[in-house]
C-alpha cells in the first residue's frame, strides 16, 4: 500500500464549446491522510480538475492513480466506487426529499428487490450523522434546511457511501464563521480517521487554516504544491494571481450629505403555521453614500430580509418607504420600477435565466431601454452586451448561452447588469459567493465606488470579513430581530468573536436606533 | 472585424452539424418504412412506390398534402408559443373545433358583410380559442390549477357540446350531412392548384409562422415571455409581471388553434361538419414536438408529417396495406423522428 491516495498525472482537458484548455498537463498528487487545498483563480481549473478526478469530465490525455493503483474513472458511480465523493458548490439535492431519502438515493437499503427499507436508512443515516456530529434531523425536509445544514447532507451522503477520498468545491463559500468553524472541526476530525480531503477554495486564510498542503493552479496550469507551513498568504496569494496583490480594501471615510433612500419601520414577517415570525420589529433607515452591512447566522433573518428587499416576500406588518413613498405592499414589479438594483445570493436560480444567452441576461430589467415601440433592438442590445462584457472582463461572448460560463462568470454578468441599471439604492446578497481573489476585489471597488458616486449600498453577507471591511455601518441579526448596530469608531475595534456573540444573540441590542 | 468572421464562420459551420441529426432520424426512418413494407405487405415495391412517389405524382395529390398541412402549422405555432413560456396546451382539439364552430356560424350570420364579414368571422373563431386557453391560464395563475390537465378536460367538454350544437339547433336542413350551413361563397379562399383542395389559406400559415418567430425573437412582449419560459423566478425578479405571461401565451396559443380551425372552415370544408377536425389538434402537437417548438422549424415538420400521412393514405388505397399497417408505419415514423436522443447527433454535447 502507498502513502498516496490519490496521483494524477499529466491531465489534458480541453472544453469543446469554447476551444479553452482548463487543465493543460497538471499533475496532482494527494496524500492519504492529509487535507489539500487546492487554490486559484477562477476559471484557473480546480473544478474541471476535480470533475475529472469525479469522472464528469473526461479528459483528454493523463493518467490517474487511486490507492497507487491505476484506474479508469467515467463517471461519479466509478468514482464511488473506488472510495472517491465530491460535495459540490451548487447542491445535488431534491428539496423535496427528507434527509435520510436524500442520503440515500442510489444506495438505498432494501427489504427485498422491490422495496426501500425506510427504518434501516433512517437508523444508517443517523448513525452517520452521529458518528461525526453532524446536528442535522434525517427525517426533515431539505428544502427547509439552512445552506450550512444542506452543505451538512451532503457530506453526510459521501460518507454513508463509504468514501475515503473527499473533495468540496468550495465547501465555505455559503457558510457563516461559526458553520465554516464547525465544517472544519468535522474535517479534521474525517483527516485523523485516515481520510483524504481535497478542498477547493480562494480564501487564504481558510487555507493557512485548515490544510496540511496546498496546490496552487493559475490559467490551467499547476503552479506548485507546497506544504502550507512553508509559504505565508502574501506568496500564496502571489503565487495565485501571478502579480504582487495587496488584500486590503482601500476606502475614504464618507461624508457625502446622507439622504435617507430605505425606510423600514417596524417590518415584520410571520408565516403560517410558524409561531416565531421570520422578521420582528425591523426597523433601519438606509442613507445614500454608505455601505449598509447586514450580518447573521444562516436561518436568523437574512434570507428573508433579502425576500423582502426583492418584493418577494410580503410583509405581515410594518411600512417600508422609499424616498417617502410607500412600498410596503410593492411587488418586484413595481419595486423595479422604483430602482431597485439587486444581485440575489442564487444566482442560478433567480438571478440569470441559464439557457438564454448572455446579452438576454443582461437586459431582463432594462428591457424598456431597449425596446422601442415593442420591438427589441437588437444592435443596442448586442452593443451593451459588448461593452459590459468588456468592463467586466467577463469570459465568454454576448450570444453564448449563460450557463455554459463559469460561476464566477455568470455573477460577473449579474453585477454588471445591475450596477448597469442601479439609480439610487442596490442591494447584493453573498455578492463574492464562489469568486476569486480577484474577482472579489473587483466586486468590493464597484462596491465602494457605487457607494462613493452617492448610492445607497445594502450588503447582506455571511462573510464576516466582507461585511467588516466594506461596511460603514453593520446592523446584526439574530432570530429575525436587528440585535445590534455598529458605526464609526465602535465598527472598527469589534473583533469577529463579539461579532459572533450577536449574531448568536447572546448580547442584548445596545445601540439604540434613532 | 476578426470576431464577426469568426462568428459568420462558425454560424455556416454550425449549420450542417444540427442537421446532421434529422438527416440521421429521416434515414433511420426511411429504412423503417422499408423494412416495415417488405415484412407487412405482399408487393412491396408497389405499396413504397405509392407510399414515397404517391403524394408527389399528381398536383391533386400534392395539394391535399399541402392542404393538410395548413391547420398543421396553425396548432403547432400555438403549442410552441405556450411552450416557450412553458405552459401546456392540449386542448387543441376543442379549441380549432370551438374557434372552426365560431368561425362558420358568425360568417353564416354575417353574409352580407363582404369583406369585414370575413375578418370579423375569422377573428371570433380565433378569439374562442383563445378564450378557452386563456381560462385554463387564468385558473392556473388564480389557483394554480394544472393547465395541462385543464385546457384538456374543457377541450373535451367543448368539443361535445359543439357536437350537439351542430347536430341540433344549428343543422343545415337541407344536406343529409351532420354539419351546419355553408358559408357564402364571396367569403371562401381561392383554390390555388386545382383540382386540389389546397387555397390561398398557405399563404397565412406561412405569414403567421413569420409573425411567430417575429414575436418570440424581435418584440419585448415576445422576450419576456420565453425568459419567464426558461426561468419564471428570474423573470419575476427582474420585473417581469408573471401572472399577465401565464394568461397572455395561452390565449395567443388558444387563438392560433382557432384560426387554423376557421383556415379550413374557410379554404378547405366551408361548413363545419361534425366532428370534422378530430386528430388535427393532437397532430399539431407532434408536428410542434418534431419542430422542437421553433417556429420556423413548424413548416418542414408540417409538410413532412402531412407527407408521411399522405403517404400512407395512398399506399393503403393503391395497394395490399390496410389502415392498421399504414397507421402503424406512421406511428413508428414519428416515434422516431420525436426521439430526443436521435435528435442531439451532431450537436455540441450538453454540460454534465
Amino acid at each position: 500500500m502507498s502513502d498516496t491516495a490519490v496521483t494524477m498525472h499529466d491531465i489534458v482537458k480541453t472544453y469543446r464549446e469554447t476551444g479553452r484548455c482548463a487543465n493543460d498537463h497538471v499533475d496532482l498528487t494527494v496524500g492519504r491522510g492529509e487535507i489539500l487545498c487546492l487554490t486559484g483563480e477562477n476559471g484557473a481549473g480546480k473544478t474541471t480538475l476535480m470533475k475529472v478526478l469525479y469522472g464528469m469530465e473526461k479528459p483528454e490525455s493523463g493518467t490517474i492513480a487511486v490507492m497507487g493503483k491505476r484506474v479508469k474513472i467515467d463517471s461519479p458511480l466509478d468514482a464511488n466506487r473506488l472510495g472517491i465523493g465530491m460535495v459540490h458548490q451548487h447542491f445535488m439535492l431534491v428539496d423535496e426529499y427528507t434527509v435520510a431519502q436524500n442520503v440515500i438515493l442510489g444506495r438505498e437499503p432494501m427489504h427485498n428487490r422491490f422495496t426501500i427499507d425506510a427504518d434501516a436508512a433512517k437508523r444508517l443515516v443517523d448513525e452517520v450523522i452521529h458518528a461525526h456530529g453532524f446536528s442535522i434531523d434525517p427525517s426533515a425536509r431539505v428544502g427547509s434546511l439552512t445552506v450550512g445544514q444542506k452543505q451538512q447532507v451532503e457530506i453526510v451522503k459521501m460518507l454513508y457511501r463509504d468514501v475515503d477520498i473527499l473533495i468540496l468545491d468550495e465547501p465555505t463559500a455559503v457558510l457563516t464563521e461559526q458553520e465554516t468553524a464547525s465544517l472544519f472541526e468535522t474535517l479534521r476530525t474525517l483527516r485523523d480517521t485516515g481520510k483524504s480531503l481535497i478542498l477547493i477554495t480562494h480564501k487564504l486564510h481558510e487555507i493557512k487554516a485548515i490544510s496540511d498542503r496546498v496546490a496552487i493552479m493559475r490559467q490551467g496550469r499547476m503552479v506548485g504544491q507546497f506544504e502550507t507551513a512553508s509559504v505565508d498568504e502574501r506568496e500564496l496569494a502571489g503565487l495565485m494571481m501571478g502579480k504582487s496583490f495587496s488584500p486590503a480594501i482601500e476606502k475614504t471615510p464618507y461624508g457625502r450629505k446622507q439622504e435617507t433612500v430605505l425606510r423600514f419601520a417596524q417590518v415584520s414577517v410571520v408565516r403560517r403555521n410558524q409561531g416565531r415570525p421570520m422578521l420582528k420589529d425591523v426597523s433601519f433607515v438606509a442613507r445614500t453614500g454608505e455601505i449598509l452591512g447586514f450580518a447573521g447566522v444562516g436561518g436568523n433573518g437574512l434570507g428573508e430580509l433579502e425576500s423582502v428587499l426583492a418584493g418577494t416576500l410580503p410583509i405581515s406588518g410594518g411600512t417600508i418607504t422609499h424616498r417617502g413613498k410607500d412600498i410596503s405592499k410593492s411587488d418586484a414589479h413595481r419595486l423595479r420600477e422604483c430602482g431597485l438594483a439587486y444581485v440575489p445570493s442564487d444566482r442560478l436560480k433567480v438571478g440569470s435565466a441559464l439557457e438564454a444567452s448572455v446579452s438576454e441576461n443582461l437586459i431582463i430589467a432594462a428591457r424598456k431601454r431597449f425596446s422601442r415601440h415593442g420591438m427589441m433592438r437588437g444592435k443596442h442590445i448586442m452593443q451593451h452586451a459588448r461593452t459590459l462584457i468588456d468592463t467586466y472582463s467577463v469570459q465568454g461572448t454576448a450570444d453564448m448561452p449563460i450557463g455554459t460560463l463559469s460561476g464566477g462568470n455568470i455573477q460577473k454578468v449579474i453585477l454588471a447588469r445591475e450596477i448597469a441599471q442601479y439609480r439610487d439604492y442596490i442591494v447584493f446578497s453573498e455578492p463574492t459567493w464562489g469568486l476569486d481573489i480577484a474577482s472579489s476585489k473587483f466586486v468590493h471597488t464597484q462596491m465602494i465606488a457605487l457607494r462613493d458616486a452617492g448610492a445607497s449600498v445594502l450588503l447582506l453577507s455571511s462573510n464576516l470579513d466582507e461585511i467588516l471591511s466594506l461596511s460603514d455601518r453593520v446592523l446584526i441579526f439574530s432570530r429575525g430581530s436587528i440585535v445590534a448596530e455598529l458605526e464609526g469608531e465602535r465598527l472598527h475595534t469589534v473583533t469577529k468573536e463579539e461579532m459572533g456573540a450577536y449574531m448568536l444573540g447572546m448580547h442584548v441590542r445596545e445601540a439604540a436606533h434613532e | 472585424m476578426n470576431d464577426r468572421m469568426d462568428r459568420r464562420w462558425k454560424r455556416f459551420l454550425g449549420v450542417p452539424r444540427s442537421a446532421l441529426g434529422s438527416l440521421v432520424i429521416l434515414f433511420i426512418a426511411l429504412a423503417a418504412v422499408f423494412l416495415l413494407s417488405f415484412l407487412l405487405s405482399k408487393t412491396p415495391a408497389r405499396t413504397l412506390r405509392y407510399f414515397f412517389i404517391g403524394p408527389l405524382q399528381n398536383t391533386y395529390y400534392l395539394g391535399n398534402m399541402l392542404n393538410t398541412s395548413i391547420p398543421l402549422i396553425f396548432g403547432a405555432l400555438g403549442v410552441s408559443l405556450a411552450m416557450r413560456a412553458g405552459s401546456f396546451n392540449l386542448g387543441g382539439e376543442g379549441q380549432l373545433y370551438g374557434g372552426a364552430f365560431i368561425a362558420t356560424v358568425s360568417a353564416v350570420a354575417m353574409a352580407g358583410w363582404g369583406i369585414a364579414g370575413v375578418i370579423c368571422a375569422i377573428v371570433l373563431g380565433a378569439v374562442t380559442g383563445g378564450v378557452m386557453a386563456a381560462f385554463s391560464g387564468y385558473l392556473r395563475m388564480k389557483w394554480q390549477t394544472n393547465e395541462l390537465i385543464t385546457t384538456f378536460l374543457l377541450s373535451n367538454a367543448v368539443s361535445l357540446v359543439v357536437g350537439y350544437l351542430i347536430a341540433g339547433p344549428f343543422m343545415d336542413p337541407t344536406t343529409n350531412l351532420i354539419a351546419t350551413r355553408k358559408i357564402p361563397e364571396s367569403f371562401r379562399f381561392s383554390r390555388i392548384l386545382e383540382p386540389s383542395n389546397l387555397s390561398s389559406a398557405l399563404v397565412m400559415a406561412l405569414v403567421m409562422t413569420v409573425v411567430v418567430h417575429l414575436y418570440l425573437y424581435r418584440t419585448k412582449s415576445g422576450y419576456e415571455l420565453r425568459m419567464y419560459g426558461l426561468n419564471p423566478r428570474f423573470a419575476r425578479y427582474g420585473g417581469i409581471n408573471s401572472g399577465s405571461y401565464l394568461v397572455l401565451p395561452m390565449f395567443l396559443s388558444g387563438a392560433l388553434y382557432g384560426l387554423g380551425g376557421a383556415m379550413a372552415i374557410f379554404g378547405t370544408y366551408y361548413a363545419c361538419m361534425k366532428d370534422f377536425s378530430v386528430g388535427m389538434g393532437w397532430n399539431a402537437l407532434a408536428v410542434a414536438l418534431i419542430a422542437r417548438f421553433r417556429p420556423v422549424a413548424i413548416i418542414p415538420a408540417a409538410l413532412f408529417f402531412a407527407y408521411i400521412e399522405s403517404g400512407a393514405r395512398n399506399a393503403m388505397l393503391h395497394s395490399d396495406v390496410t389502415f392498421e399497417i399504414a397507421s402503424i408505419v406512421q406511428s413508428v415514423v414519428f416515434f422516431l423522428v420525436t426521439s430526443s436522443v436521435l435528435q442531439r447527433i451532431g450537436t455540441k454535447r450538453g454540460r454534465g
